[in-house]
């Protein structure tokens, strides 16, 4: 509650093992059962025990004399320690040593090389064995490794090396990945007499860029590129070799061999107790957070009544700024004692988003309309790129994709509702599905569309709606205008030809409506027809508008005629509308296609166009005769078309 | 005088066709004999104009008199005939209100967009600014200015899809702080719903696109009190009910200190269940206050500043409050999960 969660609790034997979640921030210090245990007296106010570390060393040998270790660079290794120990016996771990280690997942191997672990899941610091005689000239050199140098590690796999890998290295080859993973050549073995225990600190960065290069994982350079205090080489390296010599035999040569240039020492921080009362929104007395600090093992001092002198550990790498320290008191005291208090703050009024005022404002159309919203991934593949016409170079490609089903950015909503389609038409006579979400095009374009699709639908009925929608988005020049695909243009394959349209307002294309080309509805598995809408949803939001303006409405009366006409098949609407327009002028309010036909009893290559023309002035009552004057100018403007021919 | 007689006998005929009519249509046919434009009456009417001033008005008056007369026994009939019509209709005809209704076709707002709402409107009422961002980031965004540094092992907490041209897709909405903050001065509220992608497995609590919603607030003296405040009262507006919530340390690089925030488990109400692994508590949110650096890396004075930020995710809250067992189910299109919101 107060540090880390426990995940998982595990009966091992007469023992548990708790699984704990320790945090990336928390790894310097409890990556590690002594961590742990330290945080964990800190909270219950205990005591912790050190595990024991005290050596007898071999006044007759000394370490300097048996090893030599150069590190060449200095920032790379901040610290390298060793002890050395002769005249061991290496063979099996203890049973106890043994089943800890299974427990926590590492594997048994001998006993240095099952201490050397050990030591790092008690202490945190990962530490390595080399078998001295085996040390070409006796020598450690912490250096980069040269271009085409290699090693085969531990566990008999070959990696090849470069100058951005820092390596351990003997008189004459690399014998180790520093900080990551231990070579062949330096075994220890049931023949091993001398071993160097090598304690050390690496810089993390170094250490993760070769780990990731090299694509290995250890538990040891989880913690390095994590970072570690370079103040704990020295006791883990005391307590391997004392549980060396307790296990295995052999003597501790005099002195710690230690390359250590630039000690690090304790960080202090001010801490500000009116700040932390500020930030928590809790006063916590002097006295407790004192209390809190000290128990977690920071040195404090008060500067003044509100100012206190805070020496961090060096093992708390997290703690650099006043904030860190804020936390720490926070979390011991505990977050469930803050209360709970409402901001005082100005009353600065929300401000209105226009992007998501129209996109819910679209999404409620739709939906009243009929229309089910769908959420898709904003991925697609490469057979959707080839099946709807994207060419590679429009397209922004995936790092590392999931799966080449998603190996690009959507570059169009219209392929992943069909797949959507695709999904739901066994189960469902008619679909009606939108969306309205990000579409992608290289080289960093990104932007909105809005998409829909009826599933056993009619161009002109999608149309309508259409229509409805813009109306209600207060957009007036709406038009439609055959879309007539340059070669080129990729669009032209997904599209039914002569069966779709761009999708105006006044000058400017907003997008498409049309009928899918069968060939794509086959490719998909898709039974049916589907007609589909595709809106460049920026522009259309940012053509709409909130203003509306009432017309009024005529008091007088209004009056019905209407004119059926048989014109060529090939007359568009819109031409005959213009004409009854042109010649109706003002008095005409509306005039409404109620049929359309095409049938055997028509002239071949004709069809019969019925329109209501809805005929009303604002200012008076028109006369019968004012309308049939009018209707007749119609009829004869319609007739001065010479295939045209109104039908009495 | 003849006309008195037989406007005597006029009434008695006509009273007497009256009440013969067996339907509206012979009642309106007697009507039009007696009332109608070239009805007895009216025709009597007319001829009245040759007649001297002061007769033309004394017979006048008479006629008028049975007009009216005749009609009030018409508008009886009718009635009655009506009200005869209508209680044989009522004997026989009638619905079987057991047969199902026919419903509008209504269609549907995906779940995710009904959650997004509420947690606008929730946010809005507190005076927060909805605003959005990019979901093609740069990893200065999404990383650097957060605190998270290049070789960091904290950039393991969120796998990244990279793409080839050299940006990423967010994996967090918190980038918009940093966007945010550059071009706006505090005090500020904001919160900012959108997709964010992480590179990993699916399984029916992960998905690699979510949808997330992040909520900043900066002033003089924002604390963790108030973040309290402000995330109490939405989840008790969210989920229409008392729910208790907690705050434990956490870990973000971009917020210190922070938090980890856990409800109590809606399905057993905190007794432990399986759904909350017998915790008793969900968690839904990580929060924390705004880290020094974030304001500096967003052009703002650190000391000036202080503030909270949190990040939850949509589709979890959205399960929790509908009962859905699984995430894959949002960008599934399966229409017959969408048709049930």
């Amino acid at each position: 509650m107060r540090f880390a969660e426990v995940e998982e609790i595990k009966k091992e034997g007469k023992d548990f093992t708790l699984n704990m979640d320790i945090k990336p921030s928390r790894a310097s210090d409890c990556f590690s059962h002594l961590g742990i245990a330290r945080e964990i007296a800190a909270l219950l106010n205990l005591k912790y025990a050190v595990p024991d570390a005290k050596l007898v060393e071999n006044k007759k040998t000394k370490s300097k004399e048996l090893v030599s270790i150069e590190v060449k660079n200095k920032a790379a290794c901040p610290r390298y320690t060793a002890r050395v120990v002769t005249d061991i016996k290496v063979g099996s771990s203890p049973k106890w040593l043994r089943e800890r280690l299974v427990s926590c997942g590492l594997r048994p191997i001998n006993s240095v090389v099952d201490i050397a672990n050990y030591v790092m899941l008690e202490t945190g610091q990962p530490l390595h064995a080399f078998d001295a005689d085996k040390l070409e000239g006796r020598k450690i050199i912490v250096r980069f490794a040269k271009d085409r140098e290699k090693i085969i590690t531990l566990d008999g796999q070959k990696f090849d090396l470069d100058s951005s890998v820092l390596v351990i290295a003997d008189g004459k080859k690399p014998v180790a990945i520093a900080g990551i993973k231990g070579g062949k050549l330096p075994e220890i073995d049931r023949k091993t007499k001398v071993i160097v225990l090598e304690s050390a600190n690496f810089y993390p960065q170094i250490v993760r860029k070769s780990s990731r290069k090299l694509n290995i994982r250890t538990d040891a350079s989880l913690r390095f590129e994590h970072g570690i205090d370079p103040n704990l080489t020295e006791f883990a390296a005391d307590r391997a070799a004392f549980l060396v010599q307790k296990i295995a035999g052999g003597k501790v040569a005099q002195g710690l061999v230690d390359v250590y240039p630039k000690r690090i020492g304790p960080r202090t921080i001010k801490l500000d107790l009116d700040f932390a009362e500020r930030l928590l929104g809790i006063k916590i007395p002097e006295r407790e957070a004192r209390n809190i600090l000290e128990s977690l093992g920071f040195k404090t001092k008060a500067l003044n009544q509100k100012i206190l002198s805070v020496e961090a550990p060096t093992r708390r790498l997290d703690v650099s700024i006043p904030e860190d320290l804020i936390e720490e008191i926070g979390r011991i005291h505990g977050y469930d004692k803050i209360p709970s208090l409402f901001p005082v703050s100005s009353l600065i009024p929300a401000k209105k988003n226009l992007k998501v005022f129209w996109e819910n404002m679209v999404k409620d159309i739709l939906k009243e309309a009929g229309f089910a919203e769908v959420y898709s991934y904003s991925f697609f593949g490469k057979k959707e790129a080839t099946l709807f016409g994207h060419k590679e170079k429009e397209l922004i490609e995936v790092e590392n994709p999931l799966s080449q089903e998603y190996r690009y950015l959507r570059a169009s909503l219209i392929p992943n509702l069909l797949k959507n389609v695709e999904k739901n038409f066994r189960d469902f006579q008619q679909i009606k599905i939108f969306e309205l979400g990000k579409v992608f095009r290289s080289p960093s374009l990104e932007k909105r569309h809005l998409a829909g699709l009826i599933l056993g639908g009619e161009f002109q009925y999608l149309k309508g709606t259409i229509d409805l929608l813009l109306e209600k988005l207060g957009l007036n020049e709406v038009w439609y205008d055959e879309y007539r695909p340059t070669p080129e243009d990729s669009k032209q394959f997904i599209w039914y030809p002569k069966k779709c349209a761009e999708i105006k307002i006044g000058s400017e294309e907003i997008g498409f409506l049309g009928e899918i080309s069968p060939k794509i509805l086959d490719n998909l598995a898709i039974k049916g027809k589907a007609v589909l809408f595709d809106i460049d949803f920026e522009k259309l939001s940012e053509l709409s508008s909130e203003e509306h303006e009432y017309r009024p409405v005529s008091r007088f009366p209004s009056a019905t005629r209407d004119i059926a006409i048989l014109v060529p098949r090939d007359v568009k609407v819109a031409q005959v509308l213009n004409k009854i327009h042109d010649s109706g002028k003002k008095l005409i309010r509306d005039v409404d296609l109620f049929d359309i036909y095409e049938g055997e009893e028509l002239p071949q290559d004709k069809k019969n166009l019925a329109f209501h023309i809805i005929y009303q002035a604002e200012d008076r009552t028109l006369s019968s005769e004012e309308i049939d004057r009018v209707q007749g100018d119609i009829i004869k403007n319609l007739e001065e078309e010479p295939e045209w021919q109104v039908r009495k | 005088m003849a006309s008195k007689i037989s406007l005597n006998l006029i009434k008695k005929q006509a009273q007497k066709d009256i009440e013969k009519g067996r339907d509206l249509k012979e009642l309106n046919d007697v009507f039009k004999r007696y009332l109608g434009k070239q009805g007895q009456l009216t025709l009597l009417l007319h001829s009245l104009e040759k007649l001297p001033k002061e007769k033309k008005a004394k017979v006048g008056k008479t006629v008028n008199e049975l007009k009216g007369l005749l009609k009030i026994a018409f508008d009886k009939k009718s009635l009655e005939i009506k009200q005869k019509i209508q209680k044989e209709a009522e004997e026989k005809e009638w619905i079987d209100v057991t047969i199902p209704g026919k419903k509008p076709v209504f269609g549907h707002l995906h779940p995710l967009t009904l959650a997004r709402r509420k947690v606008e409107e929730i946010f809005q009422a507190m005076g927060f600014t909805v605003a959005e961002g990019p979901e093609m980031e740069t990893a200065w965004y999404n990383f650097d200015a957060l605190n998270i540094p290049k070789d960091h092992p904290a950039r393991d907490m969120w796998d990244t899809f990279w793409l080839k041209n050299g940006s990423l897709l967010r994996t967090h909405t918190s980038p918009v702080q940093a966007r945010y903050m550059e071009k706006n001065n505090p005090p500020l509220r904001i919160i900012v719903p959108g997709s964010v992608f992480r590179h990993e497995a699916t399984d029916s609590s992960h998905e690699f696109q979510l949808f997330q919603v992040e909520g900043l607030m900066v002033d003089k003296t924002i604390s963790v009190a108030n973040l309290k405040a402000v995330i109490g009262e939405f989840f008790r507006r969210f989920f229409e009910k008392d729910v208790k919530f907690r705050l434990k340390p956490d870990y973000f690089p971009f917020t210190e200190p922070s938090f980890d925030i856990g409800i109590s488990c809606l399905v057993c109400g905190g007794k432990g269940c399986p759904a909350c692994k017998r915790t008793g508590w969900m968690e839904v949110a990580g929060a924390g206050m705004v880290h020094p650096n974030v304001f500096k890396n967003s052009g703002l004075i650190p000391r000036d500043w202080q503030g909270w930020a949190f990040g939850f995710g949509l589709e979890r809250l959205t399960m929790l409050k509908y009962k859905i067992d699984d995430i894959r189910l949002f960008r599934s299109g399966d229409l017959k999960f969408l048709k049930q919101f």
